[in-house]
């Protein structure tokens, strides 16, 4: 039961806090510009181009491809295109912990849909009868074991990069050797616990008994896992970790932004809201609060 | 001096001593023919008076002028409390028009390093670590960590607030925000999009707007010379009026042209406007415009009111209350004047500050739209409105792309088409357009003349550029019978190219030269009976 109750909490505190950091983001005062190009949305967007390249830009249709972006925004997600292309070593193994994660994430929506599915009555392994059971069975084997080795190894693997890379070792605070620890553990435990069965039937029965409340005995090993995932799960919106959220707007508000105020726009009455705002604190500087500076 | 290889964030703190000095031989080496030794200037050390009155304990450099050592306890106590105060200002209300994209920068960085690659003068120190991109951003996230976050109160050094704070800390890490040239090149390699340039004018912002310390070429003969007189050239409108009076005679002198600059014209279409340095150091620019526009018949004028006649903002490099007072007042000289258009001429910073960073402090009536000359220029050439002969191009011409008006404004293509259609003999520079990298003039250092900072911005921050003109021009470097020109269509960038053609004798050695975009235009006009150009003459 109370097993239970933690990953109900954890999950719900992760997706809570995750929402609540993007709500602060989103409703935070207009910024200035302060876009970088290429801009994914441009129609110049092959060799970095932006409507100021026209005569007379604000007069003509700005064009732009909301399907470009998605599609770069994509490239970003999953694959970190940009780490990709600038630092190839170190992409291998924070690609490897970000599809790890990416494959555990889809691991466990299979093994709630794989312990429903056992609550239906369909049997979810090799032979059986149901080809969705089926489904369901071997892309639980594919994701899981996939997901937790790849994590498992990518958040080791830093670690260790962090630690013996001169220029990475003096910059990296032990919060942040913390940080990925917690995944290794989560991943090391995990291993520990459903390393010996990876056709995961083990893995289902207990997410049955834990979606359903019903109480179950539980090793150990169990509880250490399902204590550690839930605490990363709660400790990860809270932490710079929590940067899937951040990149969207770093991204989208600040360096794709883009949106030119031009009368009649969104942005212009954004600009007539943010202009009139009396802020509370004010800078001390002669030129700006000294004797005959301006009011 | 610390071995720059054991330099730590933290040793920002360390007590009164030079951190790391520069050495020639650990520089990025330079291309052919500036391979060999003896071809440049050695690097000097400051003077033990600078010592005593400076900070000369970053680098041994001076870039913040009014930084001055204290003379007391007190006054080193009230030199913290300051920058400390104005740190918490940056994350108040305050600073609303920044806010968003600071805490991202501040909270999200991944120290994956990703950004140390593409820094201009990281590569150039010869990978020095006080240089890294990342180095400036963690000295100011430990501090604000430390003062600022219920984390570093109580956990300390395990959350990174582990460096002691005192007068060199905050002087060092002042002197060390004129170490960048905000070109945010670094910003365009983050996977997750954080930009440590913002950071950096943020010291900036918090020396200035706080503390009341920016270098004296931004500020006090910069914006403040600019809001007293209408330009920071301190060229006042009788001044102005003589200079476009003299220009008019020498162009009639020179090429036998009749030209009128067209001054407050009533009913014009476009209201140009120049960096007024251009009428100082480079008048042929704002000349050839002239000719340029007439000859096409467009209906333009100059204005003469204060505040009309030069574009400059240097606020947005360190102080966005001076920024915006300029920017405000630019586009209500503009407004009132009732022109249809502003066309920004060949300003980099200016075509940022009018169009990007002034966009959105008004709006509705009070504004009068804003474009680049780049298209205009463009369509000149595309429409056959003007005709032009190649062939008085025929030498090797690059193109170097102003940060501001390429990276940070998506202007690429019209100024290379212009070249490519007129210069014969264009070639690009490696790598370009967006991916560019600075010219070392960025950020204010182009005119950042006090004491031996010129030696820092033309030894190191102008190094890669400086290679990548070597690089363009392989092949024919040596022959000083070539002339070689550097397109700069941006009035600092020439600033930065004039002192670093100096600084390596260039010119004189290998018929390097350097200029605008519309130079190369008006040179290759069929009307033009004689070379626009002066290098040409000889």
């Amino acid at each position: 039961m109370l097993l239970s109750f933690i990953a109900y909490l954890s999950i719900l505190l992760f997706v809570g806090i995750s929402a609540h950091k993007a709500y602060q983001f989103a409703k935070m005062p207009l910024h200035g510009r302060m876009e970088l190009y290429p801009v994914p949305k441009e129609k110049g967007f092959e060799h970095g181009g932006s409507f100021y390249e026209e005569i007379s830009w604000w007069s003509k249709p700005h064009e732009v491809s909301h399907v470009r972006e998605i599609v770069e925004m994509f490239k970003e997600i999953l694959f970190i295109k940009t780490l990709f292309d600038n630092q190839r070593p170190f992409w291998w193994l924070s690609y490897a912990l970000h599809l790890g994660i990416y494959f555990i994430m889809a691991w466990t929506i299979l093994l709630v849909a794989g312990a429903v599915s056992l609550l239906n009555g369909i049997v979810v392994a090799v032979g059986s009868p149901s080809l969705f059971g089926q489904l369901i069975f071997y892309l639980s084997v594919v994701t899981g074991v996939l997901g937790i080795a790849l994590a498992t190894l990518g958040s080791g693997f830093l670690v260790l990069r962090r630690m013996f890379d001169g220029t990475l070792k003096k910059y990296t605070t032990p919060q942040e050797y913390f940080n990925l620890l917690l995944i290794f553990a989560a991943g090391v435990t995990g291993i520990l616990t459903w390393g010996n069965d990876l056709s995961f039937h083990y893995a289902r029965e207990v997410t049955m008994n834990l979606i359903t409340f019903t109480p179950f005995t539980a090793p150990g090993i169990l509880i250490l896992h399902i204590i550690i995932v839930g605490i990363m799960l709660i400790y990860i919106p809270i932490s710079k970790m929590s940067h899937y959220v951040g990149k969207y707007f770093t991204f989208h508000t600040v360096l794709w932004d883009n949106s030119p105020n031009l009368k009649g726009t969104a942005i212009e009455q954004k600009v007539k809201k943010a202009t009139s705002y009396r802020p509370t604190t004010s800078w001390s500087a002669p030129h700006i609060k000294g004797p005959g500076s301006p009011k | 001096m610390i071995n720059q290889k054991d330099l730590f964030p933290k040793d920002m703190g360390r007590p009164d001593e030079q951190l790391i000095k520069l050495e020639l031989d650990q520089l990025m080496p330079l291309l052919a023919p500036y391979d060999k030794p003896g071809m440049e200037p050695p690097l000097t050390d400051p003077k033990p008076a600078w010592k005593e009155k400076y900070c000369t304990s970053l680098d041994g450099y001076v870039g913040l002028d009014t930084l001055t050592r204290p003379k007391s306890k007190e006054e080193e106590d009230e030199f913290v409390r300051k920058f400390i105060s104005g740190l918490g200002k940056i994350f108040s209300d305050a600073n609303n028009g920044v806010l968003e994209p600071l805490l991202l920068s501040f909270e999200y960085c991944a120290k994956c390093n990703t950004c140390t690659e593409a820094c201009h003068i990281y590569a150039a120190s010869g990978n020095n670590e006080l240089y890294r991109p990342i180095y400036r951003s963690e000295v100011l996230r430990k501090i604000a960590k430390k003062y600022f976050t219920t984390s570093g109160k109580f956990l300390g050094g395990f959350v990174g607030a582990d460096i002691d704070v005192n007068w060199e800390t905050i002087a060092r890490l002042g002197e060390l925000s004129y170490r960048c040239n905000l070109c945010r090149r670094c910003a365009q390699t983050c996977p997750l999009g954080l930009d440590n340039a913002l950071l950096t004018k943020e010291i900036r912002k918090i020396f200035s707007q706080e503390m009341g310390i920016a270098p004296t070429p931004l500020h006090t003969k910069g914006t403040m010379l600019q809001i007293k007189t209408g330009s920071s050239t301190g060229l006042a409108k009788p001044a102005f009026l003589d200079t476009l009076e003299f220009l008019e005679e020498d162009t009639e002198e020179k090429f036998g042209i009749k030209l009128k600059f067209p001054v407050d014209k009533k009913n014009a279409d476009i209201l140009v406007l120049h960096n007024a340095g251009e009428f100082m150091a480079w008048p042929e620019n704002p000349v050839a415009f002239a000719l340029l526009f007439d000859a096409a018949g467009i209906n333009w004028t100059l204005s003469s009111e204060i505040m009309g006649y030069d574009s400059v903002n240097y606020g947005i490099w360190y102080d966005d209350f001076q920024a915006k007072q300029i920017a405000l007042m630019q586009m209500k000289v503009a407004k009132d004047f009732g022109v249809k258009r502003i066309v920004v001429a060949e300003c980099g910073h200016a075509h940022k500050a009018s169009m990007i960073v002034g966009d959105r402090m008004s709006y509705g009536d009070a504004r009068i739209p804003v474009e680049s000359c780049l298209p205009l220029l463009w369509d000149l050439v595309k429409s056959k409105r003007l005709k032009f002969d190649p062939s008085k191009n025929n030498f090797p011409v690059t193109l170097h792309d102003p940060c501001n008006v390429v990276r940070q404004m998506g202007i690429v293509e019209p100024q290379r088409n212009v070249l490519k259609a007129i210069c014969p003999q264009f070639r690009e520079m490696t790598p370009h357009g967006v991916d560019n990298y600075c010219c070392g003039g960025g950020s204010g250092f182009a005119i950042m003349s006090s004491q031996n900072f010129p030696e820092f911005r033309d030894a190191v921050a102008s190094r890669m550029k400086f290679n990548q003109i070597l690089g363009a021009f392989k092949g024919s470097m040596e022959d000083r019978s070539i002339p070689k020109y550097i397109c700069a269509p941006c009035s600092n960038c020439k600033g930065a190219m004039r002192a670093i053609l100096e600084h390596y004798e260039a010119t004189e050695k290998f018929n390097l030269q350097y200029g605008g975009l519309v130079e190369l235009m008006v040179n290759a006009l069929v009307g033009m009976k004689k070379p626009f150009l002066e290098f040409l003459e000889d």
